[in-house]
């Protein structure tokens, strides 16, 4: 787990740009909500963007112990 | 028996089971299955037979287990087994070590029949398939640890998507017990909810080496997995039971890797275009706001202050206007009032009446009009052209 986990998931950041993207461009929004709009979406694609900016898979293995309890190992190729 | 020796039945049924068990050992027998049955104990019985002929058959339950296809009448089979004589009852039978399907090799046979079982129970109904993640954080794949597919599949999602997590439930893809391996694997990564999605799969081979994924245990494993699954077994020809009960079907591992995530440009292009879309929305919506508030500043509305003052100036001009002739009006009436009253007061101008003999007496500043105001002594008479004093002496009667 990393520390800083982002509140949503890369899926939900992603949807609720679009939203805002959708929302924007029916223009039925008052100003003000827009400009808000605008900057929540413009901090979402940055969110997205930085992560879809991670370079590397991670990668693990679910095996199990001598006691047959399921561990979670960094996996070597 | 040259010397018409007696024997017994036993003794007889003995003898030829004697002759038939050493003489037809170990053979194989070609011909059609009828009579099927498969008794509560677990043995199968059921008669071999050709046009001319028909020949009894077992086959124990010790050897029904490591069957992998279910035998059935009609159906056209080759055996392997030997000769036996039943004793109680004088039959001869052929008890079966192996039945192997003529034509069709048995795990085709076996693969169509499972195929056909749990597709009647509803196994393969496309409403039981769930949706895959669009973007899976976290990807299971049950695979071996060192084949090529592990390999394909990592380097597909690093080049595609590599900001996921690929948790590899390493397992045995083939040969004894890789089925429960790979069932159980499957019920592992469930039971920890690790995994948005799972890949269960392994490179191409035989039929014999595909085996496991076209196994019953496999298959109820993917149908209760609550995380959608993907299969991947094979090549692109190679179907397996695992593949029809999975949410998707991949053609090959590295098709699953391709599958499980979309390609990293491509959002990001996306991303960009809402970026870009985001943007240009607000400044048209901002310019558009403009224009109507340039608008609204030339509008009637907007300027009807102006307006409204223009016209209440104008209002005030009118009553002033009102007010002038009004009053020039008032004037011409008072000046003619005017006139009159003076012609009227001229008449009464008491310097007239004077001028005609007429005088004003005045005694202590008082004019006297009547006799009786008069009493002696000094007054002030006024002519037109001045005053004289005098003295009253006395009233006459």
């Amino acid at each position: 787990m990393s520390k800083k986990e982002t509140k949503h998931t890369f899926e939900q950041s992603l949807s609720k740009l679009e939203k805002i993207v959708q929302a924007l461009e029916q223009g039925d929004v008052a100003l003000e909500d827009s400009l808000k709009m605008y900057e929540e979406g413009i901090q979402l694609s940055k969110e997205c963007l930085e992560t879809l900016g991670k370079a590397e898979v991670k990668i693990k293995q679910l095996t199990k112990d001598l006691n047959g309890k399921l561990q979670l190992s960094d996996f070597e190729e | 028996m040259s010397d018409n020796k007696i024997v017994s039945v036993s003794e007889l049924t003995r003898q030829i089971k004697g002759v038939l068990e050493l003489g037809f050992a170990n053979l194989w027998v070609q011909g059609e299955i009828s009579n099927f049955k498969l008794h509560t104990s677990g043995h199968l019985y059921f008669t071999l037979k050709d046009e001319q002929a028909q020949i009894s058959a077992v086959m124990w339950r010790s050897r029904v287990a490591q069957l992998r296809f279910r035998p059935a009448d009609g159906m056209k089979v080759m055996v392997r087994g030997n000769i036996t004589v039943y004793e109680p009852r004088g039959n001869y039978q052929i008890d079966c070590a192996h039945i192997q399907p003529l034509g069709k090799g048995d795990l085709q046979i076996a693969f169509e029949q499972l195929k056909q079982k749990l597709f009647n129970e509803g196994l393969f109904d496309d409403n039981n398939k769930k949706p895959l993640p669009e973007f899976p954080q976290k990807i299971g794949i049950v695979t071996s640890p060192t084949g090529a597919a592990i390999r394909d599949m990592i380097a597909v999602i690093s080049r595609r998507f590599p900001s996921v997590e690929i948790i590899l439930v390493p397992v045995k893809v083939q040969g004894l017990g890789a089925a429960e391996e790979i069932a159980q694997a499957i019920r592992d990564i469930n039971d920890r909810s690790l995994v948005d999605v799972i890949i269960i799969g392994r490179g191409g081979g035989s039929l014999e080496d595909l085996w496991a994924f076209n196994e019953e245990v496999v298959a109820r494993a993917v149908y209760h997995s609550k995380t959608p699954v993907i299969s991947a077994v094979g090549h692109e020809v190679d179907f397996s039971i695992s593949d029809f009960v999975a949410d998707l079907r991949a053609p090959t591992p590295s098709a699953a890797a391709e599958l499980v995530v979309k390609d990293k440009n491509e959002v990001v292009e996306l991303i960009r275009n809402f970026c870009y879309t985001m943007t240009s929305t607000m400044n048209n919506s901002i310019d558009s706001y403009k224009q109507t508030i340039a608008h609204l500043t030339q509008s009637y509305s907007f300027n009807k202050p102006h307006d409204l003052l223009r016209q209440r100036s104008q209002h005030v001009d009118d009553l002033h206007r009102r007010l002038e002739q009004n009053l020039t009006h008032q004037y011409v009436l008072l000046r003619q009032q005017v006139t009159s009253l003076d012609s009227r007061i001229k008449t009464l101008d008491p310097t007239l009446v004077l001028k005609r003999g007429y005088v004003i007496v005045r005694q202590s500043n008082r004019i006297v009009s009547k006799r009786k105001d008069a009493s002696n002594g000094a007054v002030e008479i006024e002519f037109h052209d001045g005053s004289i004093d005098a003295e009253i002496t006395g009233k006459r009667k």
